[in-house]
């Protein structure tokens, strides 16, 4: 009854069949969120961003020091796949974890400590990463989800410190301490491919070194790991556990069993990144991985992207990363650029209810009103 | 043996004593009203039955299909065959209509009942049959169940419970805020399934409307059973009506 006009519109089409050839709007409302559009435009962001960010720019007459760096965009795509495993449990199962520096730490110290005794490939030190996240999501899961809300936040908390005391002291003399892992050995892909070099044949316009394509193809990967989860039967049952939990569970769904898959699952995003952000600077330093300021960074990071949605988090970090690398690094503002973060924020919650994303989505519907649709 | 049976049930939320000594039954394939005031127990005994805490049963004991249900966990009742549609919001909103009907096949999926000592006594209806019952939905598959009308929540919550394997169904005010004409929609959508083999506990305010489709009709008051009887009994007891709710 809701949707009369829609049904009402169903009908006409009925009774005059002259018009078949789908409208501008119905192509755009077949295509505009299915998988291969997704992946496509994944693709075609991560391709275009070095020159967009990077080198445009910079020939535009922008002060270097106030424009994107090939390193920092690197970085953005990290945190980003970060951000994107961590908006599957914040955004779509409702869950606020404060402990998400347990799994992007351990992992990035389980690679370095892999690459300096066993190989240094880069697949394999991302394997062991991201196995290491889901073996510590599993256990830390498996006891902070035996409750909700705010308790569940703080025992995430308190694992996320115990794990950092542990990894500085008692553990020092295998994770360096203080000084952080030092004997990261970051080999080559395949034996063949030195993350280092430049692409040959592409422009250093476009892409500046194998690394970028390496983390953006990861990106990218991420990207569509995301969308099937959210849009599979499980993805539905995490976003039913959102809304209500117990009405999940009169439907017969184990809701905890759930909750745990969902965390394991960011966990294993988290390993991801931690894993690549070590490839990328072939150092740990644990006040950038286990300290607790990073669980409250991914938090940061994905309300300002936008929580619920899969992009948001990205843009989220691309945004972050801005602030905490470029305006810390300008003359007299600098300084306070911990305060600037925080105003931006403040901004971004207040007139984007749904962070950046959310207004993307907002300028999508109007296009697709634009064109002949009726989206709200 | 009955289908459903509650033996001097006490429930509580937290020190309030809610629901005192309690016994009901429901026979297989009959549509049961409980009825009674605001505040009477009735959705604290859907609770109570469904598994839901709180409230929390203290006494008494509840069986299902001669299975102490008591103590059970509220997934582990629902996949035994007991659905319980909450009152006002049934659906999940932010789904889209056949995404609502299809979390009742990841609750069949292994990944869900691994580990927990359940069986399936029968599949369940499929989603074209469930489709071809319900028109209206098969219109809507694609559009978020929260934007809905009522009665067509009110539908999409039987729909998915159908598609389970219920053999009861417990609906809590299933008629609050629909239309008089609605109502008489989702009650053909009662009696159909009642015709079809399942067995419907209606909880409702509306007493007229309920003793109308009821077999068999429970009146709870101050958390005690104060009647029992076919619900053409309760239509000619006069006084049981004025006095326990007010028709």
């Amino acid at each position: 009854m809701s949707d009369e006009v829609g049904s009402a519109a169903e009908t006409e089409a009925d009774s005059e069949p002259v018009d078949e050839s789908p409208t501008l709007y119905e192509r755009w409302r077949q295509i505009h969120d299915n998988e291969s559009t997704v992946a496509a435009l994944t693709i075609l962001g991560v391709a275009l961003a070095p020159f967009v960010l990077v080198t445009l720019p910079t020939q535009l007459g922008l002060p270097s020091e106030y424009s994107w760096y090939h390193n920092l965009l690197t970085l953005t795509l990290i945190w980003g796949i970060f951000a994107l495993g961590y908006d599957l449990l914040l955004g779509f199962t409702g869950l606020l974890s404060f402990g998400h520096a347990i799994f992007w730490g351990t992992s990035a110290y389980a690679a370095g400590i892999f690459s300096a005794n066993v190989t240094g490939s880069p697949l394999a030190m991302i394997l062991v990463g991201t196995l290491t996240a889901v073996l510590m999501a599993w256990i830390i899961g498996w006891i902070s989800l035996r409750r909700g809300g705010i308790y569940f936040a703080i025992l995430t908390l308190a694992f996320g410190q115990m794990i950092y005391y542990i990894f500085l002291s008692p553990l020092g003399d295998i994770t360096g301490g203080e000084n952080g892992f030092t004997g990261v050995q970051v080999g080559s892909l395949f034996g063949v491919v030195d993350l280092g070099r430049a692409v040959p044949f592409v422009p250093e316009a476009f892409v500046d070194s194998w690394m970028y394509v390496f983390v953006g193809a990861a990106m990218i990967l991420s990207v569509v790991v995301g969308y099937r989860i959210l849009n599979s039967p499980y993805g539905a049952v995490l976003r039913a556990i959102r809304e209500n939990e117990q009405r999940a569970e009169f439907v017969g769904l184990n809701v905890w069993r759930y909750k745990l898959m969902a965390f394991i699952l960011s966990g294993a995003f988290a390993g991801l990144a931690g894993s690549l952000y070590v490839i990328q600077r072939s150092f740990v330093p644990i006040e950038n991985t286990l300290n607790w300021t990073v669980s409250g960074d991914i938090v940061v990071i994905t309300v300002l992207g936008g929580v619920g949605s899969l992009f948001g988090p990205v843009f989220g970090a691309g945004l972050y990363m801005y602030v905490a690398n470029i305006v810390s690094g300008m003359p007299v503002i600098g300084e306070f650029w911990h305060m600037i973060l925080g105003i931006v924020f403040i901004a971004v919650v207040a007139t984007m209810p749904h962070g950046i994303w959310g207004r993307v989505d907002w300028l999508r519907d109007r296009v697709a009103d634009a064109i002949g649709g009726d989206e709200r | 043996m009955s289908l459903l049976e509650l033996d001097a049930v006490d429930s509580y939320y937290g020190q309030s004593h809610i629901l005192r000594d309690v016994s009901m039954r429901v026979e297989e394939g009959e549509i049961c009203a409980l009825l009674g005031r605001n505040g009477a127990g009735k959705t604290t005994t859907l609770r109570s039955i469904a598994g839901a805490r709180p409230p929390e049963v203290r006494t008494g004991r509840i069986t299902y299909k001669d299975r102490d249900i008591t103590d059970m966990e509220t997934e582990d009742i629902s996949v035994l065959g007991i659905s319980h549609v909450p009152e006002e919001r049934r659906v999940f909103a932010n789904l889209t209509v056949e995404e609502n009907l299809h979390l009742a096949d990841v609750v069949k999926n292994r990944s869900n009942t691994w580990g927990r000592d359940l069986d399936f006594e029968h599949e369940g209806q499929s989603i074209e049959q469930i489709l071809e019952d319900f028109p209206r939905l098969s219109e809507r598959q694609q559009q978020m169940a929260g934007t809905l009308s009522g009665g067509e929540q009110q539908m999409l919550a039987i729909a998915r419970a159908l598609k389970q394997s219920t053999d009861l169904l417990m609906l809590d005010e299933p008629y609050e805020g629909l239309a008089p004409q609605i109502i008489e929609t989702v009650e053909g959508a009662i009696e159909r399934i009642r015709d079809e083999g399942t067995t419907v506990l209606l909880v409702e305010q509306n007493a007229v409307a309920a003793m109308k489709i009821a077999d068999r009709c429970y009146v709870i008051d101050q958390g005690s059973v104060v009647f029992e009887g076919p619900a053409e009994e309760l239509r000619n007891d006069e006084e049981t009506r004025e006095r326990y709710l007010g028709v």
